[in-house]
């Protein structure tokens, strides 16, 4: 019982850019995604999907022959309806049909569920049902819905709007005393998150457990299966759910389906196994269901720039239903709360509306509503800027919380815990020569720079969670570790890994407090019969929420494994240590491998006392920070812009991002994820819009439509980090997932306006494509 | 619906299978045959998630018919495992984070392998407008650009 451990190992632990566990199957196509997984039996679904965007709905006549094989909402016996509401007061309460009942509210709606043995043959059932239904006028404006005269989307409501909220303040004081006020009219266009593997649901009935096992591409397991408990009227420990291999969540997975629940029906009244996999075109036309904004924003500075004032009067495009967890309103209530970003802001007055219109849902995509307000934001200080005659970093620099301030509570209450925003900024313009910019640009180029710079909250818990009222409010997260009879450590936790790498840097903090190399841990997610309850990954929460309980459950694991190591070593409990993945003697003179301590416990029992602690090498922990009020990451994206002034293509020359996750578990993985947040939010700036027609009907229905950046399209990044940790979290980590995709619209459009504006040109609507490249450029010739 | 005989190599390895003809080569191949490496992402060729190579060449399964595929070799991601270049993109995707989900993955490996025996000097620009044709919605391809390009350099005997 001597020499234990390697000394000089690689470090695995928390910091360490340690190669992904996961990668090995996925490189050899091993991946197991639920499109991968056939049963004995199993019937397909297609689903029968509204072609109109608003109507009543009269009849469907099922094919003849097939009257058995065809489900509408009338054959659903014993389903509800999906309710998610909020107790924000004045939240208008929807329920959102399975399958389509008396009305269609937006196209792709689904209608009724075809089933055969192949999703070919199910098709064909499909086309062969016709429809009756009546046109209802349509409501595909967001501004226009609330009109007196607009068509009532749910008939029992007096407009069209599923909240509004007020933040009054008299700000009519500040035109008399503002060195400089502007307005802007701004826009961002409804997205796809188009994750590249679409949702999908295999469900079948387990007569021997009595139980429906749900196999669903979900980021949020847990709540799937409460949802799925409440609607099919079975308890919940009836319910099991998977979450296999996904490809890609980004928000888009964290709902409860429609199809979930009448694939699940289907699995149980027919007794097979039912699958459905969603193809692109129902993604992109019956669930195009994002950031979909429109702002108007006055400004108010004194002549350094300092803000004196800002008014905003906000609107969401959130679609036809509130959907499950999150609801229709959570994303432009966020407006009201996140407005102010990093800024020491003095006064604020702000009006939200979530409105509701002929379209699919939302769901908070990665970022939520931030993107969309630190482009609002953003480009608001730019015009702010310009109209004071001083330099964009300037005005950021008057207004920008200070580092000697934190940890900060800003005028509506959000507290940022740590971190120095004005180095970022300086951090980022410093990485240009901004000097040959302006040279280039005296020289007629067509060329500008940008900044913009946001901080993001993540892991925010119970205490901003129950204010909202959802049908989901995160606890405290738990997790599970223990050690397997031959020494390994096995992990169990409730949040699932999508391409996050969780199944490496939660190893990496099992390393981190038991030692244990990170090729005897295993990572288990994915499956509520496996797992502790968790309500699963969104809102950058994984890292600090499974992370720090994955923590606390290996810290009490590593004090059991010291008294049993203790006794194995026959010394007192004081007189004994854990590292390096041993127990020792603090004098030295001997250690046993926790490998070995697992191995007595549960296979030689023999060698320990009978009062040895029972509870044995398997622990369950939770986890909360304290305050639970997030971390704030934040992080400064700058940009040199060049237009095609001919064709009105932006080419983005040089792209810079200063990041502050905290305390880095894994670098190289919280690269990856700016990196793909940042390639999505070059799509949100530049590319991606789901253009609605004036009758409802969504205008991209391929990918050759619906533009996705592609390796041509996204620049080799500089990224830069800070890592001031935060002062709430077990390592100082912070949530850093959604981060990349909030910049990019903000930073790239200020450059483009940088480059524009000479020319008497400014562009307020995204994406910044082509046509409106150009048309902003007319316009500014006209002027 | 008639049902055609195809004979193809798959793999490596003759098979002999019967489809409609409507099925497109991925649905063979994640169908009769499990090979479920193949993987869809948008069925109407333009992600590249579901490439494999058809005769020596990389191909878009899901707009390839498998009806067309009669007499065809065809490699998919579970074929190319004592491949040295595929060794060396699947050592060079884990270093460089070429990958999250995982899903575009097989796709992305199989357009890189092609360029990297086709386009022995290409610089980064040019590996860039080779992947064109393969989406990633995870990753922001520096990664893969990398991966790729060191693949390269490691063949030229400059790797760093
Ligand atoms: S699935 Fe074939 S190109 Fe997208
Ligand atoms: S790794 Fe997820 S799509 Fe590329």
């Amino acid at each position: 019982m001597t020499a234990v451990g390697a000394a000089d190992a690689p470090p695995q632990g928390v910091g360490a850019s340690l190669r992904r566990k996961e990668d090995a199957r996925f490189l050899r196509g091993r991946g197991r995604y639920v499109g991968d997984i056939t049963q004995a039996g199993m019937l397909e679904v297609a689903f029968l999907r509204s072609p109109v965007a608003h109507a009543r709905l009269l009849g469907v006549t099922k094919p003849e022959g097939a009257e058995d094989r065809v489900f509408t909402a009338g054959d659903l016996l014993g389903v509800g309806a999906i309710r998610a509401a909020s107790n924000l007061a004045g939240f208008r309460v929807s329920e959102q049909p399975v399958l389509a009942r008396g009305k269609l509210r937006h196209v792709g709606e689904a209608i009724a569920a075809c089933v055969a043995p192949t999703r070919a043959e199910a098709e064909d059932l499909a086309a062969a049902c016709t429809l009756d239904y009546e046109e209802l006028p349509v409501v595909t404006d967001m501004l226009a819905a609330r009109a007196p005269d607009a068509a009532l989307i749910h008939e029992h409501w007096p407009d069209n709007a599923f909240l509004e909220t007020r933040r009054e303040e008299d700000l009519s004081d500040l035109d008399g005393i503002a060195a400089a006020k502007v307005t802007r009219r701004l826009r961002t266009a409804r997205h796809c998150m188009a994750p590249l593997e679409g949702r999908g649901v295999l469900a079948e009935w387990d007569p021997r457990l009595e139980q429906l096992i749900v196999t669903s591409s979900a980021q949020m397991p847990h709540v799937i299966r409460t949802g799925l408990a409440e609607i099919l009227g079975l308890d919940e420990a009836q319910v099991r759910v998977i979450a296999p291999d996904v490809g890609g969540g980004f928000g888009y997975k964290g709902i409860l389906l429609p199809e979930e629940v009448v694939s699940a029906h289907l699995a149980m009244r027919l007794d097979r196994p039912v699958r459905w996999i969603e193809d692109r075109l129902e993604q992109l036309t019956a669930n195009a269901n994002c950031r979909e904004h429109h702002y108007v924003v006055t400004a108010w500075a004194d002549r350094e720039g300092r803000l004196l004032g800002v008014e905003v009067d906000a609107t969401v495009d959130a679609g036809a239903y509130s959907s499950y967890p999150f609801s229709a309103c959570l994303e432009a209530a966020q407006i009201g709360s996140i407005f102010p970003g990093p800024y020491t802001l003095p006064r604020f007055r702000c009006r939200t509306v979530s409105a509701c219109t002929n379209k699919p849902p939302i769901l908070p995509y990665r970022g939520v509503a931030r993107t969309g307000v630190c482009y609002a934001m953003e480009t608001t200080l730019d015009a702010l800027a310009r109209q004071l005659g001083i330099g964009t970093d300037a005005i950021r620099l008057a207004n920008l919380v200070p580092p000697e301030a934190m940890p900060y509570r800003n005028l509506v209450g959000k507290v940022f815990d740590s971190g120095d925003y004005p180095e970022a900024l300086r951090r980022a313009i410093a990485c240009f020569d901004l000097d040959r910019l302006r040279a280039r640009q005296a020289a007629g180029e067509y060329v500008g720079f940008g900044l913009g710079i946001f901080c993001e909250q993540g892991a925010h818990g119970t205490s901003v969670y129950h204010g909202w009222g959802i049908p989901m409010v995160p606890g405290y997260e738990q997790a599970l570790a223990r050690f397997t009879p031959d020494g390994g450590l096995e992990l169990r936790t409730g949040v699932h890994s999508h391409g996050q790498g969780l199944e490496t840097t939660l190893a990496q903090v099992a390393h981190e407090v038991l030692g244990v190399p990170t090729a005897r841990i295993r990572v288990v997610h994915g499956d509520t019969a496996l797992t502790p309850y968790s309500t699963g990954t969104w809102g950058s929460r994984a890292m600090v929420m499974a992370g720090g309980a994955v923590a606390e459950a290996c810290r009490l694991l590593g004090e059991r494994a010291l008294a049993i190591g203790a006794v194995l070593l026959q010394a007192g409990p004081e007189a004994v240590e854990l590292a390096g993945g041993a127990v020792r003697r603090r004098d030295g003179s001997a250690a046993v491998a926790l490998e070995e301590i697992a191995r007595t416990w549960y296979r030689r029992p023999q060698h320990l006392a009978r009062d040895v602690d029972t509870g044995g090498l398997e622990v369950t922990a939770g986890y909360r920070p304290d305050p639970d009020t997030g971390t704030h990451s934040y992080a400064c994206h700058a940009v040199i812009a060049r237009i095609d002034r001919d064709t009105g293509a932006v080419a983005l020359e040089d792209y810079v991002v200063v990041e502050d996750g905290g305390k880095l578990v894994n670098p190289m993985i919280v690269d990856g994820q700016v990196l793909g947040g940042l390639a999505q939010g070059i799509g949100t700036a530049l590319y991606e819009e789901m253009p609605f027609d004036a009758a409802g009907q969504p205008l991209a229905g391929t990918l050759a439509d619906y533009l996705l950046p592609g390796a041509t399209e996204v620049p080799d990044v500089r990224l830069d980090h800070m890592e001031t940790p935060s002062p709430w979290t077990r390592f100082g980590q912070k949530g850093i997932g959604e981060s990349g995709a909030i910049g990019p619209p903000a930073a790239i459009v200020n450059a483009i306006n940088d480059a524009l504006h000479r020319f008497g040109a400014e562009l307020t609507d995204l994406p910044a494509s082509p046509a409106r490249v150009l048309a902003a450029l007319e316009a500014g010739r006209r002027r | 619906m008639s049902r055609m005989p195809i004979r193809m190599t798959v793999n490596g390895k003759a098979a002999e299978l019967v489809a409609e003809p409507r099925t497109h080569l991925a649905d063979l191949l994640r169908g009769a045959l499990l090979l479920t490496g193949t993987h869809l992402g948008c069925e109407h060729g333009v992600c590249g998630a579901c490439t494999v190579e058809l005769d020596g060449i990389p191909a878009r399964s899901c707009i390839t018919h498998a009806g067309a595929c009669d007499g065809a070799a065809v490699r998919s991601i579970e074929g190319f495992d004592a491949d040295p270049v595929m060794a060396a993109l699947r050592e060079a995707f884990s270093a460089e984070h070429a990958l999250q989900c995982g899903y575009c993955t097989p796709g992305m490996l199989i357009t890189a392998r092609d360029i990297i025996l086709r386009l022995p000097d290409a610089d980064e620009a040019r590996v860039r407008e080779e992947l064109s044709g393969n989406l990633c919605r995870c990753t922001g391809y520096r990664g893969i650009v990398h991966a790729v390009l060191r693949v390269l350099a490691e063949r030229r005997g400059t790797a760093p």
